[in-house]
């Protein structure tokens, strides 16, 4: 018995192993290490989404404006990443910063105002793309600088950067959830958000926490999606909040809060990524992807609520 | 002090005054009203077409309300309706869709109203057609890789948004040429969605399965040629690799100079957008007109660049 539940509990990714096998299988090219870097790079960008919305999910909200702070973040770091203008590190800081002004703007109007996360991040999803059109005037900006395309398109030591950006926000936002204060703050008000209230945690400061975190993070995907593109797009990042989601949800956290990991999630990004590469490695068409990774989100969550009953 | 005062308030009701002669004379002349709808203002190419009519607009004195359909049919026939409302003399439209954009055709006509298609087509006819076709730069795409070739080899095709009128014809264009010459293959096909990104990954995933097979890829527009090029310069194949693409947007006019992207066909902005504001000029002003006004596709290579780069 104990096996199984154990079995359940890993289910995602005993699921993520058997279609990797199955792929290595149906594909000779899948299983090598050039084709793992690309994998894992391509999920890079997916993967800041995600950790960052994985804190907001777990709290019990939701953000739905991460494409459009990608696009905003992009067309900010991309405007102020011409050459021989200004040093790499003012394209960098003030994507991030546009990202951190965004996430706390979402908190802020959620904890004040008492509007579901739902609509208020939606409000903001569709300011975010109005802003990112009036920054660039709806042109993409190109001709960046060799050091801020570096970020995207560089390697250290034979690793492409965005893997070694993927692992270190990975360990940091693993070790906010698990190790600090904050971590257990999020996972009780997720639990019950009056009892938190009740025993003395400043919910509304959580709150602002995540939804900043989530921004930040998305103003990081950001300038890795712009420098890796070498052009800051304003319809960049349409659709991104919606695999961010769904790589969360895959991982296991609960959309009603209270549970998740960022393991979890950083297996439901590598199995989003898998599903995408080997499908076009197989080259079926579009359409039964679609199909295919609807039908894999919906495993997901429903294997996610047969936990539930049986704990 | 009081004379400077006195100077200054008189030159500047003499200015003033000057204005107001000079607007009655135009509002004599009855400025002609065009209603515009495009396609969508987040679109790089529509927004330079849309840039094209507000000068020559200008230039002619015409008055332009120029409206965003959004991508959305629906949005794009309301539009039409309340141009319809607001008595313009001529409306323009950028369709978003073949058939479900017809009905704003249809009920402009009804209301006497000219109205002109510009860039793309619906199947009701229209009063007049400024605009290119897309199957003939799918075709040119083509012919060139066929040409760089020999007739001989694997081609991969990036897609567009699959079902869009663009992608449909380009689609089209490709094909054509690809029946007449049998011994070029066609190993792989995927939509890119429009998108650099998307594109880039793609290209990437197919790199991985089709390696040096590939000999030549076609991308239905610039945005994802230049990300299947990004992605063949990381694994160092560019080389070995024919990239051809449409549209002729700056980075890729940028990246034939640079003799990356191998070709792009130039899609006229300014010629449609400048001809449908004189089209709708002769129109409302009942001077003798063109039906169908077809700008040409032209092929850009490393060759003839300098002639599109501004």
């Amino acid at each position: 018995m104990q096996y199984i539940n154990r079995l359940r509990q890993y289910g995602i990714f005993v699921v993520f192993i058997i279609i990797c096998l199955i792929l290595s299988l149906i594909s000779p090219q899948f299983l090598t290490v050039s084709n793992w870097t690309i994998i894992i790079t391509q999920a890079s960008i997916n993967a800041l989404l995600a950790f960052g919305v994985t804190f907001v999910i777990i709290t019990g909200g939701i953000d739905l404006s991460l494409g459009s702070m990608v696009a905003v973040t992009g067309v900010t770091a991309a405007m102020l990443a011409h050459p021989d203008t200004f040093p790499v590190a003012l394209p960098i800081f003030a994507g991030l910063l546009a990202g951190l002004l965004m996430g706390v703007f979402n908190g802020f109007i959620i904890t004040k105002s008492k509007i579901a996360p739902f609509i208020v991040t939606l409000g903001t999803m569709t300011i975010g793309r109005g802003l990112a059109l009036i920054l660039s005037k709806g042109r993409p900006i190109s001709n960046l600088s060799d050091s801020f395309n570096f970020i995207g398109g560089g390697n250290i030591f034979g690793i492409p950067f965005p893997i070694i950006v993927l692992i270190l926000v990975f360990i940091i936002c693993s070790i906010i959830l698990k190790k600090t204060l904050l971590g257990r703050y999020i996972y009780a008000i997720g639990g019950n958000e009056q009892a938190s209230r009740a025993s003395g945690i400043n919910v509304n400061r959580v709150k602002m926490a995540v939804y900043s975190i989530s921004g930040l993070l998305a103003g990081l995907a950001g300038i890795l999606l712009t420098s890796r593109i070498t052009t800051g797009q304003p319809n960049a990042g349409a659709g991104f909040e919606l695999d961010a989601i769904a790589a969360a949800v895959i991982g296991g956290t609960s959309t009603s809060g209270g549970t998740g990991t960022m393991t979890g999630t950083l297996i439901g990004v590598l199995l989003i990524g898998v599903i995408n590469n080997g499908l076009d490695l197989l080259n079926v068409t579009s359409y039964y992807q679609q199909v295919v990774m609807g039908t894999i989100i919906i495993g997901a969550v429903v294997l996610d609520s047969w936990n539930q009953k049986n704990n | 002090m009081k004379y400077i005062y006195s100077i200054l308030i008189l030159s500047v009701f003499l200015f003033t005054s000057c204005n107001q002669t000079k607007s009655n004379e135009k509002s004599e002349e009855k400025k002609i009203k065009v209603g515009v709808t495009m396609l969508s203002m987040q679109n790089e190419f529509i927004v330079n077409i849309s840039d094209e009519m507000n000068k020559k607009a200008e230039e002619l004195g015409v008055e332009l309300i120029t409206v965003d359909a959004e991508h959305q049919p629906l949005k794009q026939i309301e539009q039409v309706e309340s141009f319809i409302a607001q008595k313009v003399d001529v409306i323009i439209m950028n369709p978003c869709e073949v058939e479900a954009s017809s009905p704003a055709v249809t009920k402009a006509l009804a209301a006497k109203i000219p109205i002109i298609n510009v860039n793309s087509a619906t199947s009701t006819k229209p009063t007049a057609f400024v605009g290119s076709n897309d199957v003939e730069s799918g075709r040119i795409a083509m012919k060139f890789i066929a040409d760089k070739l020999g007739g001989k080899g694997n081609i991969v095709m990036i897609h567009g948004f699959m079902g869009q009128a663009a992608q449909i014809q380009r689609e089209q264009g490709a094909k054509e040429i690809l029946k007449e010459f049998p011994n070029l293959k066609l190993i792989a096909h995927q939509t890119g969605e429009w998108d650099r990104a998307k594109s880039m990954d793609l290209m990437q995933n197919w790199i991985q399965s089709y390696g040096k097979d590939i000999n030549a890829v076609f991308a239905q527009n610039d945005e994802m040629g230049l990300g299947a090029l990004k992605a063949l310069q990381d694994t160092g194949l560019k080389d070995k690799v024919i990239v051809v693409s449409i549209d002729a947007i700056a980075d890729a006019l940028q990246a034939v100079k640079k003799g990356t992207l191998d070709a792009t066909v130039f899609q006229n902005a300014k010629q449609q957008g400048a001809g449908a504001i004189e089209v709708a000029v002769k129109i409302a002003t009942g001077q003798s007109y063109e039906k169908e006004v077809m700008i040409p596709f032209m092929l850009v290579t490393k060759e003839n660049i300098g002639r599109f780069l501004k």
